[in-house]
């Protein structure tokens, strides 16, 4: 018997208990691993299990501290990552069977590099659409991946897999990417916290991109310190990805606990509050009301910014792999050819205007973080929907499921706001989440009304039995 | 909103497009593209009736040498 109650302590506890010497990196490591081969059979959510390495780092935490070392921040702390990360010696699949042929990574991504560095053991990669393009994680060469808390269901995308594995207590941190709501959308979808870091502030380097204008990378986990201190870890200057920032790394999980008296909090308006269930909306008055937010705000245009967000993803991800869609159309995933192939098609003076369009949308959201400082919102328009539902009924009007999930994420990423989801324990039975969104490098903003709410127990992690 | 464009326009609009960029549509992935670039000519339609200022510039910044010390 453990000290510690793996499945459901969050990843700073298990830290801690490493730190103190009440546990074992090790003995954490072979609790995932033990978990991981119980439950990823039927949800799917891992590709590929790297058992021995994981043991080996794990090993080495635990010399470090034998030896009176620092083992660093995350010190046997059991993550796992999106199969677009560069993993040294796997080759990256990034959800494709084209990809599978590729000769192995030879390191790791910058963002993997990091979360190793300060003592993060890697446990494996995990489950995606292809190539990003998909709010379902209905991959048809390596399966779908399942909702841990109802297998019928799906677990969002496009990092289902890192969804999954910390809703279903796989391991309590995963890496994911983001473009239009591949973090956001898993992490609400699976009853987890998920942070969409401002654009520019984690590297990207040694992952495979979707359309560049709008790609992040960023933390799915357990708790509010948790994607902190992952992002602390990560965060920084990187000359590896030309769009990283320059500007210094600025900790958050210092912050978490100044409260929230000198921030000013308001409800998205508009396209925020349109188009989605009862539940969805609802879980968005339930936050504003543990924190008093009785103001309203509305970004203008949102609708156009989702639109122009399509016609940038489509043409950026078609132009990535045109080589792919002239020789070898047919071995894409079914799900999404058909949108790469029509996204190469696309007049050059439509991306430009959606450009055009992104410029003057910041500015009116710049305009509007001069007197607000964080804005609430619905994650996803409702719960999880079924594995191979098409379409969903919103606001009593049937629409196509997979783009729509993504109806409130996508005004936001497409100009790089920071982002954290937050679980909220609704009415129904399956999760939901909300977004907190602050202004550009502002992070700390939004993971300090999380981690209030997160006291409160109005936001907290589901992670299934 | 609407494009104004019928399936057969967009359907010609992809042959010849795709023939420009080299690239070969199989008949099966046919009806499937047409319909896909018929929502994004909505979504670019959305964007394109938006009037914004002349001046505007597109977001992204080429850096002629990211990086580098002033001389």
């Amino acid at each position: 018997m453990s000290v510690i109650d793996y499945a459901t302590a969050d990843g700073l506890a298990l830290v801690g208990a490493v730190r103190a010497r009440r546990t074992s990196a090790l003995e954490i490591c072979e609790l995932a691993l033990a978990r991981i081969a119980a439950r990823n059979p039927a949800l799917n959510a891992f590709t590929h299990v790297l058992a021995e390495q994981a043991r080996a780092d794990a090993a080495r935490v635990d010399a470090t501290i034998a030896g009176g070392g620092d083992p660093g921040p995350l010190a046997g702390l059991p993550f796992a990552v999106k199969n677009l990360f560069d993993v040294g010696g796997l080759t990256t699949l990034a959800g494709s069977k084209i990809n599978a042929s590729h000769p192995p990574a030879r390191r790791d991504a910058a963002a993997v590099r990091a979360l190793r560095r300060a003592g993060g053991v890697l446990l494996g990669t995990l489950n995606m659409d292809e190539y990003a393009y998909g709010f379902t994680t209905e991959n048809t060469h390596y399966g779908p991946t399942r909702n841990p808390h109802d297998a019928s269901r799906v677990a969002g995308g496009s990092s289902g897999g890192s969804g999954a594995a910390v809703g279903a207590g796989l391991v309590p941190l995963t890496l994911g990417s983001d473009t239009n709501g591949s973090i956001r959308v898993p992490a609400a979808l699976c009853g987890v916290f998920g942070l969409k870091p401002t654009y520019g502030r984690v590297s990207r380097a040694g992952s495979v991109l979707f359309a560049p204008s709008f790609d992040h990378v960023g933390p799915l986990g357990r708790s509010v310190r948790d994607v902190a201190a992952a992002l602390d870890a990560m965060q920084g200057p990187d000359g590896g990805d030309p769009v990283c920032a320059s500007r210094p790394a600025e900790p958050c999980l210092p912050r978490l606990g100044e409260g929230v008296g000198d921030l000013r909090i308001a409800v998205l308006d508009g396209h925020f509050s349109r188009g989605g269930d009862a539940s969805a909306l609802g879980a968005v008055a339930q936050v504003a009301a543990a924190l008093g937010a009785g103001r309203r705000v509305t970004i203008p245009e949102a609708h156009r910014a989702r639109a122009a967000a399509m016609v940038i993803t489509a043409s950026e991800g078609a132009t990535l792999h045109l080589a792919d869609l002239r020789t070898r159309a047919q071995d894409f995933d079914p799900v999404s050819r058909d949108r790469f192939l029509a996204g190469a098609l696309v007049p050059s003076a439509w991306y430009v205007q959606a450009q055009r369009f992104r410029a003057w949308y910041r500015e009116r959201v710049g305009e509007i973080f001069r007197d607000v400082d964080v804005l609430l919102a619905p994650t996803t328009p409702c719960p999880a929907p079924l594995i191979g539902q098409d379409r969903i009924v919103l606001d009593g009007v049937e629409v196509l499921t997979r783009p729509n999930l993504g109806l409130y994420t996508q005004p936001l990423s497409f100009i790089g706001l920071p982002v954290l989801t937050v679980p909220v324990a609704g009415s129904g039975a399956m999760p939901l989440g909300v977004q907190i969104v602050a202004a550009p490098f502002r992070e700390a903003h939004a993971l300090r009304v999380g981690a209030l709410l997160e006291g409160k127990g109005v936001a907290a992690a589901v992670i299934s039995a | 909103m609407s494009t104004g464009l019928t399936p057969e326009e967009l359907g010609r609009y992809v042959d010849r497009a795709a023939a420009l960029c080299d690239l070969r549509i199989a008949p099966a992935h046919r009806p499937g593209v047409i319909q896909s670039l018929g929502g994004l000519a909505q979504a670019a339609a959305l964007v394109a009736e938006f009037a914004i200022p002349e001046e505007t510039e597109p977001a992204p910044v080429f850096e002629p040498a990211p990086g580098a010390e002033p001389a």
